[in-house]
């Protein structure tokens, strides 16, 4: 592949201090997990689950929000998902 | 269950793609082969233009390998009863007669020499384009000082690309060498480039332990900053930009970064069969460029580390290969990234297996 950076770009940031990961889907859709498989599993299902803007169901935010907040400035409806 | 999957025997293959099939150095006069793919091919340089070219290492008469064969000239005979090909695998003499069979000719493949790589296109060639090949330009360039080798593996690729993607394994199969405490205990941020089909793992350590690999290299004394960014082009090509100095020692303002050591650590991960992979290696340094000792410290350091790997990955298909199909194994955060590789390769397996529509000839 020639590397050509595309806007196409998934992000999962570790959350320093904590076991949650942070994703967010280059359509600004968010969500957390302590569980890799799970995590890449809803990003990549894009856009399928993926709410940026608009209604916000459970796990799933809007762009803007910061992934290195710390997690105790989290918007609500941001919470660690059931394991 | 959380983090578990189910994997298959073998990682797939990604055809229509640029893998590094050797160092410019090690082609020259003499037939080299090497097995891509699955694919025997023959590589040696022309007399008349120094041109790397890649022939399909079975002649069409009965099948010898053409490396068991001699050059002359830019031409190929083949060591068996002597038909001689072309840089084009076009075979251009056999013996005993004057009509060459118009059906006899070898595949040629698409070359590109690049960073002191050679990169061949495996797949349909109506697709290569050489433009499309990943760079690592400090493997060429006079101001970085770089050693480097190749250790075949008996495994499947996956697992070196597993191996290079999650690199807390530093710190316990190469404790004492590359790897400290804080490797493993360092969280790491991930990012997939669909379209680019690059992966990017960072660790930052702010306050950790230098090992004895930059110890020694740098003449650092006590505790680092120590940044380990990847960046995977999949399937083959795989960059590790390391920065290290000296504790709370960052860039400047205007991005300059005058008071670190930067180290490009390269690796070409080249599928040779379903059970065995090249893992090439290289290590630059833009500090101590004329220090001979620096560099043969740093070549053997490395090549002892990948040697770990290379055992330690040995051991680990032994054991895969005596699991039924589809068994199990379980994820945890340090395998963000190996995930998403492996993801990207499953892609460019499916995709690899279509071909160039094929035009009609006039
Ligand atoms: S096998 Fe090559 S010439 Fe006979
Ligand atoms: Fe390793
Ligand atoms: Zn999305």
């Amino acid at each position: 592949m020639s590397g050509t950076p595309t806007a196409e770009v998934y992000r999962i940031d570790w959350l320093p201090g904590t076991d949650v990961l942070h994703g967010v889907c280059h359509c600004g859709a968010e969500r957390t997990a302590e569980d890799p498989v799970e995590l890449w599993q809803w990003m990549l299902a894009h856009p399928t689950g993926h709410h940026p803007g608009g209604h916000h169901p459970t796990g799933h935010l809007p762009a803007g929000h910061h992934p290195t907040d710390p997690p105790e400035h989290q918007p609500n409806g941001h919470r660690k998902e059931p394991r | 269950m959380t983090g578990v999957t189910t994997l298959a025997r073998m990682t797939a293959f990604a055809k229509n793609q640029w893998y590094v099939a050797a160092y410019g150095r090690e082609i020259g006069r003499e037939l080299l082969g090497r097995t891509i793919l699955n694919e025997p091919i023959a590589f040696y340089r022309t007399e008349s233009d120094d041109k790397v070219i890649a022939l399909a290492d079975r002649c069409v008469h009965r099948r010898y390998p053409l490396t068991a064969g001699r050059l002359d000239g830019d031409t190929v005979v083949c060591g068996y009863h002597g038909f001689t090909y072309d840089t084009g695998g076009t075979c251009v003499f056999v013996p005993g007669q004057k009509r060459v069979p118009r059906t006899a000719r070898v595949r040629s493949y698409p070359v590109v020499e690049r960073d002191s790589l050679v990169w061949v296109w495996i797949g349909d060639p109506a697709l290569a384009d050489p433009g499309a090949v990943p760079r690592a330009p400090w493997l060429a360039d006079p101001r970085w000082t770089t050693v480097g080798g190749m250790e075949p593996i008996d495994a499947d690729y996956g697992l070196l690309v597993d191996n290079l993607l999650d690199l807390s394994h530093e710190t316990y199969l190469h404790g004492g060498y590359i790897g400290t405490p804080e490797v493993a205990e360092t969280p790491i941020t991930t990012e997939v480039d669909e379209g680019a089909g690059v992966v990017r793992v960072s660790r930052h350590m702010d306050d950790a332990e230098c090992p004895p690999f930059y110890a020694r290299s740098t003449g650092i004394e006590g505790r680092i900053t120590r940044w380990q960014d990847i960046e995977y082009h999949a399937p083959c090509l795989y960059l590790l930009h390391s920065r290290i100095a000296p504790v709370g020692v960052l860039p400047e303002p205007d991005g300059s970064d005058p008071n670190a050591f930067h180290v490009e650590i390269t690796y070409a991960i080249t599928p040779s069969t379903d059970r065995h992979v090249y893992d090439f290696w290289a290590v630059s340094r833009d500090f101590a460029q004329d220090d001979e000792e620096v560099s043969t410290f740093l070549h053997d350091l490395n090549r002892t580390v990948v040697l770990q790997d290379v055992a330690a990955l040995n051991v680990l298909q032994k054991a895969l290969d005596t699991e039924r199909e589809g068994y199990q194994e379980l994820s945890i955060n340090i395998d963000t990234g190996g995930l998403a590789a492996r993801r990207i390769l499953a892609r460019l397996a499916t995709e690899g297996e279509k071909t160039a529509p094929v035009v009609a000839s006039p």
